[in-house]
């Protein structure tokens, strides 16, 4: 069966370099089901600090656009954030506060997946469920188990390749990308 | 009673913010001995990256934040909710502080307070900063909670003023509150 590729777009809410999330991101291509293709979000790294002022100035900064079209031109995402605070990072929420103006909002209907990462025994849990929330807001479809909760990180990725080694985990995301894929498929109507 | 100094913190920039009139607003209701000043902005702040912290340092305006907190006896979050939580913005801006030695929120006496349109009020956002406040290691007040409901009807839009008698009454008495809370968790001097 020649199914069209699902295209998920993968957000990553940590910025730094070393991130294992972004790691974890980096990861998943190799991890997906054939019948996904993923890619990255553009950055949003650079967009200032959600102001009504601003937007009702100058419209929506450019890179807010550029990651709403990024997001609206997916069939799907998978957000992979750390925990900042036991929650959300403010520059991943900052990024979502920004989109959820606009008209044509771009998570309205839109299958999402969690994933985390995080050095303790909560593996970045409580960001999740904090995105949870948030993503009720702006109407996105969240996908339900299994979840992806990486917990003591730093004994799971290799040191210095970053590469996720641990079996248990590979095995669960493999699981929840498939999984995932068919959620997609069946609440977009897509294949 | 003793001289308190309270820091007022506003979650959001623009200008015509109701969150913004209720901080402004909370020196007419608080009780005598409390000054109330507000933060200085976080509006500049990068979005937090560890990068920039180990490449260049913290950047100026968040040690800036971080030194109005430390000095403060009390903080005062005035908060509105986006997406059903902490705006982004505002977040941000605690995710930088607290990765500074000498956190400046532990230990802190905290206060929140949140505007919206709608009828809750801002009570999620709240409930998320009190999550947040709990891994920093503020005080946070429990009562009485101050949650501004359907605001386009409690504000004078022109000068800004609350002038919904029951919301200045519940403000009046959680700035009460809050001077006595201030005194009781503060380490003794």
């Amino acid at each position: 069966m020649a199914e069209e590729p699902l295209d998920a777009l993968v957000i990553c809410g940590s910025l730094r370099k070393g991130s294992y999330n972004a790691a974890l991101a980096r990861m998943l291509p190799a991890l997906a089901p054939a019948g996904m293709k993923l890619r990255s979000a553009p950055s949003f790294a650079n967009l200032p600090i959600y102001d009504y002022d601003i937007q009702a100035a100058g419209g929506f900064p450019p890179e807010a656009n550029a990651w709403a079209d990024a997001i609206r031109g997916a069939d799907a995402l998978i957000i992979v954030t750390p925990e900042y605070n036991w929650s959300i990072p403010g520059g991943l929420k900052n990024a979502i506060d920004w989109v959820s103006r606009m008209k044509d909002q771009p998570f309205k209907d839109k299958p999402v997946a969690l994933q985390s990462a995080a050095g303790g025994i909560l593996g970045g849990s409580r960001a999740q469920y904090h995105l949870r929330q948030c993503l009720t807001s702006v109407d996105a479809i969240l996908f339900g188990r299994p979840e992806v909760i990486v917990t003591f990180a730093p004994q799971k990725f290799d040191e210095k390749t970053l590469e996720l080694k641990d079996p248990t985990a590979i095995d669960l995301i493999k699981q929840q990308l498939a999984a995932f894929e068919k959620f997609a498929r069946r609440v977009t109507g897509k294949g | 009673m003793a001289s308190l100094n309270v820091l007022t913190l506003c979650g959001s920039l623009r200008k015509g913010s109701y969150n913004a009139m209720l901080q402004r607003a909370l020196p007419g209701l608080a009780p005598g001995g409390m000054t109330l000043k507000p933060a200085p902005s976080f509006a500049e702040f990068p979005l937090y990256n560890a990068d920039i912290q180990n490449s260049t340092g913290f950047p100026a305006a968040v040690n800036t934040l971080a030194d109005a907190i430390r000095a403060a006896d009390g903080v005062i979050f005035c908060t509105p909710e986006y997406n059903f939580g902490i705006p982004g913005g505002l977040k941000n801006a605690i995710d930088w502080v607290s990765r500074l030695p000498n956190q400046p929120f532990a230990g802190k006496p905290v206060a929140l307070q949140s505007v919206s349109p709608g009828p809750l009020g801002g009570g999620r956002v709240q409930y998320d900063m009190r999550r947040a406040m709990v891994f920093l290691d503020a005080f946070t007040l429990n009562k009485p909670e101050i949650f501004v409901g359907g605001c386009a009807s409690k504000f004078d839009e022109k000068t800004g003023e609350v002038k919904d008698e029951a919301t200045r009454g519940f403000i009046k008495q959680q700035l009460a509150a809050f001077a006595t809370f201030i005194t009781q968790v503060a380490p003794k001097k």
